[in-house]
């Protein structure tokens, strides 16, 4: 073992320490992404022309800054955002101040995500509940959100694991995690096993993540 | 007064514009409508006459651009959002695709329009099942929509439907997804239902049999407008215009027996004395009688291409067409008897001719 990966036996403590740091970044930012990318999906769709709560100047005005933010290369946004990350958190460096770009990076595409998913839900059925006298709250929740729930743990799940490309992006300038660890680390020094060590534990989280999604997404199918 | 108790519906003068970019769509103009309680009333026309969006302003999921609607005694358009949610739940609706929620059990749709009512959980469940018994599917309550037939689902959404005790049952094109036996099934579904709940039902179809079977009344819709209208029986023995002739021959295959009739002989060829004639026999008078009758009385020779029996309102309705050969004066001695006995014809040869002209 020495032998072949004799730099990660020695930072065998640092791997582990920065695999939980990834997924602290990975789930503290997927958590409150979820919560504004739901919010924002759920109001384009329902402002959008022809939606239940039909509103052009919000829909426009919402619809734009979703596609502002998706425009800015998150590379770049990691470095504009900083100013609000310091009033935010107090600093910019470290993985709990890199929480704030990966919230703005991931929740527009979330957004869209969700959006494109709740699209999917059958226009008839949200007509048949405005004819049994549902509410646009009930409908958000009992057909929305409901019908929609395969499709939006599907977005969910590309959702995370893109995510989790952006924690390494993060890393690279200093959050921590094992995006830090394979280039400050692994690619400065020259020392690839640790590279290739990074880039294997990234992996199995990816493929852990795709699993147990389509584990969740087959239990609630019932098409 | 006493009028608008009878009046389950009652859409006054509604108009509906679209605005489709720069282009103005009037989908539905001026029209008037009065539909008694306890009444079965169909509207037909073709594909985009306007009869959906007509129906929709019923239960305002289409706002009319013009014009008053009352249902059930209120002023629909007067009510404030929440009333307005409250008069919905009185008129429900079913539709082609069905609209079932997949994500839900056979139960469980049947049970969502009791969803946040005061109703409580076990009555709730109790009302479900009784509704699935009522259509025939209680061993089906456990089941996901995906895993039925499509007359199985429309029952579905039949029961979803009563679930809220309505007044009244809008039905846009429930049966045109399905085959004609199951469209007979729903049918009769559908008039027990108005014979036994005392539902009011409004049915929009382009398919004439299905008029023929259920309903009492009929407003035939071309272009946003009601063109033609009145007790079914009357509408499919008298039709009075062009459209509603179109459709009644269509559900008698009249129609298509006419086309294929004139594509295989040729009319042009036909002698002075000769004639294609359609007749439309009502009530006592029959086929049988009008052809010995012509042949023996009048020495007219009458050769059946075509004949249909129907049956409308309990009462019998033929049809036929026929190459007549005869004198032409005493032929139309012949006719005027027979329209004063009920028999209706129609001389075919003109219309062919010139339509194979234009
Ligand atoms: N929301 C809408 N926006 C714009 N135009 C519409 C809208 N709904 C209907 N129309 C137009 O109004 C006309 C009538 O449509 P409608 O759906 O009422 O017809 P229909 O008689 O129900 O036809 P079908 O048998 O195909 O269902 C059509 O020209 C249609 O394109
Ligand atoms: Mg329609």
């Amino acid at each position: 073992m020495t032998a072949i990966i004799p730099n990660v036996i020695a930072m065998k403590g640092e791997f582990i320490q920065a695999t939980w740091e990834t997924i602290y970044m990975t789930l503290m930012s997927a958590i409150v992404s979820a919560v504004l990318g739901l919010l924002v999906g759920v109001l384009l769709v329902v402002t959008q022309p022809g939606g239940i709560l039909e509103d052009k100047l919000t829909y426009s005005v919402v619809d734009k800054l979703v596609n502002l933010l998706r425009s800015i290369p998150f590379i770049i946004l990691l470095a504009v955002i900083s100013p609000l990350t310091k009033f935010l958190i107090g600093t910019t460096v470290g993985t709990t101040a890199s929480l704030v770009p990966l919230i703005f990076g991931i929740f527009p595409f979330y957004a869209r995500q969700i959006q494109n998913a709740l699209l999917d839900v059958d226009h008839g059925v949200i007509e048949a509940a405005e004819s049994m006298g549902s509410s646009p709250l009930e409908i958000i929740f009992r057909i929305y959100l409901r019908e929609g729930l395969a499709d939006i743990l599907r977005v969910s799940i590309v959702t995370v694991i893109s995510l989790i490309g952006l924690t390494t992006m993060a890393g690279a300038i200093g959050s921590g995690g094992l995006g830090d660890v394979a280039i400050n680390i692994g690619y400065a020094r020259f020392e690839n096993d640790i590279t290739f060590t990074a880039m294997i534990i990234i992996l199995v989280l990816v493929f852990a993540v795709q699993l147990f999604g389509d584990w969740v997404v087959r239990r609630v199918e019932h098409q | 007064m006493s009028e608008t108790v009878t009046n389950a519906i009652e859409l006054n003068n509604i108009s509906v514009n679209f605005q489709n970019h720069d282009q103005e769509i009037d989908a539905v103009k001026n029209v008037d409508l009065q539909i008694k309680r306890g009444d079965i009333y169909g509207i037909i026309g073709y594909s985009g006459a306007g009869k959906s969006t007509l129906v929709r302003v019923i239960n305002l999921l289409q706002q009319p651009t013009q014009g008053s609607v009352i249902v059930n005694n209120q002023e629909i358009l007067k009510l404030k959002p929440v009333e307005l949610r409250q008069a919905r739940k009185k008129v429900s609706m079913i539709f082609q695709h069905f609209n079932l929620m997949k994500s839900r059990t056979v139960q469980g749709n049947v049970e969502y329009p009791l969803l946040g009512t005061k109703i409580s959980k076990a009555d709730r469940q109790a009302k479900a099942e009784k509704l699935l018994r009522l259509v025939g599917l209680s061993e089906y309550a456990g089941t996901y929509p995906s895993q039925l037939s499509g007359g199985q689902k429309q029952r579905v959404a039949i029961a979803r439907a009563l679930a809220s005790d309505p007044e009244i049952l809008i039905s846009d094109e429930a049966t045109s997804a399905l085959d004609p036996k199951t469209t007979k099934s729903i049918l009769e579904l559908l008039k027990q239902l108005n014979r036994d709940l005392d539902l009011t039902i409004v049915l929009i179809t382009h398919e004439m049999q299905v008029i023929k079977s259920i309903c009492h009344n009929v407003a035939v819709m071309d272009a946003g407008e009601i063109i033609e209208r009145g007790p079914v029986a009357k509408v499919f023995t008298e039709p009075q215009q062009k459209l509603t002739t179109d459709f009644v021959e269509t559900s008698t295959n009249v129609k298509e027996a006419i086309e294929r009739i004139t594509s295989t002989i040729k009319i042009s060829e036909f002698k002075d004395n000769q004639e294609l004639m359609y007749f439309n026999f009502i009530g006592n008078s029959t086929k049988q009688g009008v052809v010995s009758e012509f042949s023996q009385k009048y020495g007219i020779d009458v050769n059946i291409l075509f004949a249909n029996i129907d049956q409308i309102d309990g009462e019998n309705v033929g049809y036929m067409i026929a190459v007549i050969t005869g004198d032409l004066a005493v032929f139309n001695a012949a006719i005027q008897r027979l329209s004063s006995e009920g028999v209706k014809t129609r001389i075919l040869t003109n219309d062919v001719l010139e339509g194979g002209a234009a």
